[in-house]
């Protein structure tokens, strides 16, 4: 890939592609003709047409894809100043910002600022990022496809989704009641974008995959893409419902979530008292599934990079598979944990306890994966393998904490809101972001054609991991010093000393972690920005079908006849007739090279069983 | 547009692909949903796996089945807010709901046209569904006026405000599903990926579908007033 002009580099960071696409390259006859024919010869359009043939209307999934993860670019270091914002206020009150102080620094402000936060990251962050950007990209080549079932629907979910960024950060600048209407319009416009999302990605996988993928030879991470899709498809839904009925609240008047003021002379029992918990039930029956959203294909992203970079396959692969359904389905039925103060029924906890606790179950199981995939594996680490390692082990840690939360018994006498919040960073924020830098360590090569630097990538690693459990680790700290049974004398004293104490490190630790994001950004931009070196196709030694591709693949990905898959998803290892350690899914069994797809009928020997432990 | 001939290929190629990998023999001649198994024919651009549209209308149904049970869900709740006035459904309603089982009706004699391969027949009764369906929504706006006319606007009381809201919701519904109809009639299916016979039956799940859906939500809002 070379870049001829300023442009080429504009273009190929929005959709990896310059020269590098085909000439009669196969694409479908009612696609219109984006690319000059595919005529890599002719010269350059100017500004506008490149806006509008390759930013505005390009429906290869690709180029979606990495729209996605250029949004979720944008919001996280968005999110980020927030977090530093929140977080040297609450230590350092009297600082003054030169822009947020010019608005009204009130509660509603910080309030405000909370909310931002916290909807940027969750979902222009963990839910654009890990399914819609690297499951855009990636989904239909792994399975063989060769783009998404419907991809004019993929390019209005993604503009559908921009304007609710637009809408969720302009909600900032208001006044705060209009603001909250923009934030919960926007929201809404959200939850349709994603089920428009969820609905491509499981048609797709159920529909379009390549002539031998059958289920079982699925990538685990497309199975988490796939299982996050239908659960996606039914958990948006839920919020979309709750958006319209709070939206008829505030803009046409209805009192569906308030008893109105001039009936309240009538008795006030108790079911009018649960009207808040309506909108709570709503809310968190989607919000507690949709954490597992967020998480689903970072255990299908962490599991790929566990097998491959150990050089052996996935132990218990079908376990994991069923571990993600049921870390799915469970997910689905503990949004009561969020609800107790609100009057549920007094057996509930115990239900809920339950429910939350048989968590540990699914999660287990894909903990002793990972491990007994490393185990006696040859493990390559490189900077993609070390952040899918910190995740295990922030998932771990975090996962922990969580099993605290899922006792109310314990929750309520023993931690408050710190803990909470300490537990959910470390496995939503942190856990999450590591799989979804380890992604893109590993991606970046396919993806851009050139690779990261190793070296930068794992001081970036290194300071960040260590880094983000000095932010989140003494947050649990924090909580549990807050139920200590102290005289009151002592508590004030010491525990307000510890407390600050506390504080002021979590602050420190958060500016010293968010300036150390600047290495990457320095090595995401020079990897960029560099005269292309010819990367090989398959730099790692993958087995997915991505990798018999080149970098970046062209438009309609597999040049030709469409791929055939002979193989299953991980076959790592001494394998008959090969001198590598790995075999590609589309590999013939017995030949030596991987095979032109689309050869003749499949003469499917059956493989030697997985050399598993 | 680069040569014609290859591009066949490769469209017969990814119709081989098409609906859903394991072992299909690489031969062409599997579902082409209404495409014929004449290996002449195979020359024009084979029709993309019609398994798709199918999947995808299930799964959307499913996605709103979710998003009714939110709503009919927080109906219910509400319901013990203490300050419940029940509200008498406006008359046109069951009016609408014989149109709309009609609109039903006629969209399964239409396929039952289109199979017998009378075109003709197939469009005449395809055309009087949208217009029942057109005629349901109309419909359902003469009631949201009865009921207005009776002093009952959208906040006056949460049960106004919920059947307001489920008519609401379910006719923004529809009207896709209208659209859905009106592009089955007006679309030039010669040389497309997706056939008439597909879209139509498509088309006719979603239909019977918001059919189902409307009665549910009658019978919701009639026994539960």
């Amino acid at each position: 890939m070379n870049f001829r002009t300023k442009w080429d580099v504009l273009g190929a960071a929005l959709d990896g592609t310059v020269a590098s696409r085909v000439p009669n390259g196969p694409r479908k006859t009612s696609m219109p003709d984006y690319d000059n024919g595919g005529d890599t010869k002719a010269p350059h359009p100017g500004l506008r047409r490149l806006i509008s043939r390759r930013l505005i209307f390009r429906t290869d999934h690709k180029a979606i894809g990495l729209r996605y993860l250029w949004l979720a670019l944008f919001s996280v270091f968005l999110g980020m100043i927030m977090s530093l914002v929140m977080r040297i206020h609450l230590v350092w009150p009297g600082v003054h910002f030169p822009f947020p102080s010019g608005l009204d620094s009130s509660p509603d402000r910080y309030a405000a600022l909370t909310l931002l936060h916290g909807s940027l990251m969750v979902l222009m962050v963990l839910t654009a990022a890990p399914q819609a950007g690297f499951g855009n990209y990636l989904l239909p080549i792994q399975i063989g496809a060769r783009d998404m079932a419907f991809p004019t629907l993929n390019l209005l979910a993604f503009w559908v989704t921009v304007a609710s960024l637009v809408g969720v950060t302009t909600a900032f600048f208001l006044a705060p009641q209009a603001g909250l209407t923009l934030w919960i319009a926007s929201v809404a416009l959200f939850c349709a974008a994603a089920l428009a999302n969820a609905l491509n990605f499981s048609v797709t996988t159920i529909d379009l995959r390549a002539k031998g993928m059958t289920l079982p030879r699925l990538p685990i991470s497309v199975w988490a893409w796939f299982i996050n899709a239908i659960l996606s498809l039914l958990i948006f839904s839920i919020l979309l419902a709750a958006c319209v009925y709070l939206l008829a609240d505030r803009i046409l008047g209805t009192h569906i979530f308030s008893v109105p003021a001039l009936l309240s002379s009538a008795a006030f029992n108790s079911p009018a008292v649960a009207l808040p918990g309506l909108w709570q039930r709503l809310f968190w029956f989607f919000a507690q599934a949709q954490v597992y959203v967020a998480i689903l294909p970072c255990f299908g992203i962490t599991t790929h990079l566990i097998a491959t970079f150990s050089r052996k396959p996935v132990w218990a692969q079908r376990a994991v598979v069923l571990a993600l359904c049921a870390v799915g389905l469970f997910g689905f039925c503990i949004w009561g944990q969020h609800t107790f103060a609100s009057g549920l029924n007094p057996y509930s906890p115990l239900v809920f306890g339950l429910l939350a606790s048989s968590l540990g179950l699914p999660a287990s199981i894909l903990l002793m994966s990972w491990f007994g995939t490393l185990w006696n594996g040859k493990v390559q680490l490189t900077t993609a393998m070390l952040f899918a390692l910190g995740f295990v082990s922030l998932f771990l840690a975090g996962g922990l904490s969580g099993l605290f939360l899922a006792r109310n018994d314990l929750t309520s006498t023993a931690v408050s809101d710190d803990f909470i919040t300490g537990h959910f960073h470390l496995v939503m924020g942190v856990a999450a972001t590591f799989a979804m830098l380890g992604a893109l360590f590993f991606w970046f090569p396919k993806m851009f054609g050139r690779s990261l630097d190793e070296r930068l990538g794992k001081i970036h690693f290194w300071i960040t991991f260590v880094g983000v459990y000095c932010v989140f680790m003494p947050m649990h700290w924090l909580g549990l010093i807050s139920h200590l049974h102290l005289s009151p004398e002592v508590m004030r004293t010491v525990a307000t000393a510890a407390t600050s104490a506390i504080r002021s490190l979590v602050t420190t630790a958060t500016l010293v972690t968010i300036a150390a994001q600047g290495i990457f950004l320095v090595n995401f931009v020079r990897s960029l920005l560099k005269r292309s070196e010819a990367v090989e196709k398959n730099p790692w030694r993958a087995t997915t079908l991505e990798w018999t591709l080149p970098s970046p693949p062209p438009i309609g990905n597999f040049v030709g006849a469409a791929p055939v898959v002979y193989r299953s998803a991980y076959e790592f290892g001494a394998i008959a007739n090969r001198t590598e350690d790995f075999a590609s899914q589309s590999l013939k069994p017995d030949t030596e090279s991987p095979t032109e797809p689309g050869g003749g009928g499949p003469s499917l020997q059956p493989l030697p069983p997985q050399a598993g432990l | 547009m680069p040569g014609t001939h290859v591009v066949d290929d490769i469209e017969l190629i990814i119709e081989d692909i098409g609906g859903g990998g394991g072992n299909k023999p690489p031969a062409g001649d599997d579902d082409g949903g209404g495409g014929d198994g004449d290996p002449h024919k195979r020359r024009k651009p084979a029709p993309t796996s019609p398994r798709r549209y199918h999947t995808a209308v299930v799964l959307a149904m499913l996605s709103i089945v979710m998003f009714f049970m939110a709503l009919a869900v927080t109906f219910l709740v509400r319901k013990m807010g203490g300050d419940w006035v029940p509200v008498r459904l406006p008359f046109m309603v069951w009016v609408n709901t014989i149109v709309l089982l009609a609109s039903s009706g006629t969209l399964e004699l239409a396929r039952r046209k289109q199979a017998a391969a009378d075109l003709k027949g197939f469009r005449r009764l395809w055309e009087v569904t949208t217009a029942l369906g057109i005629l349901f929504l109309i419909g359902q706006i003469v009631a949201w006026r009865e009921l207005v006319a009776k002093g009952f606007y959208v906040s006056t009381n949460p049960a106004s405000s919920f059947f307001y809201i489920f008519t609401a919701a379910h006719g923004v519904h529809l009207m896709g599903g209208v659209g859905a109809l009106l592009y089955v009639l007006f679309r030039n299916f010669t040389n497309k990926p997706l056939t008439q016979s597909v879209a139509a039956e498509v088309t006719s799940h979603y239909w019977h579908f918001m059919d189902g859906l409307w009665l549910f939500l009658l019978a919701l809002l009639y026994l539960g007033k």
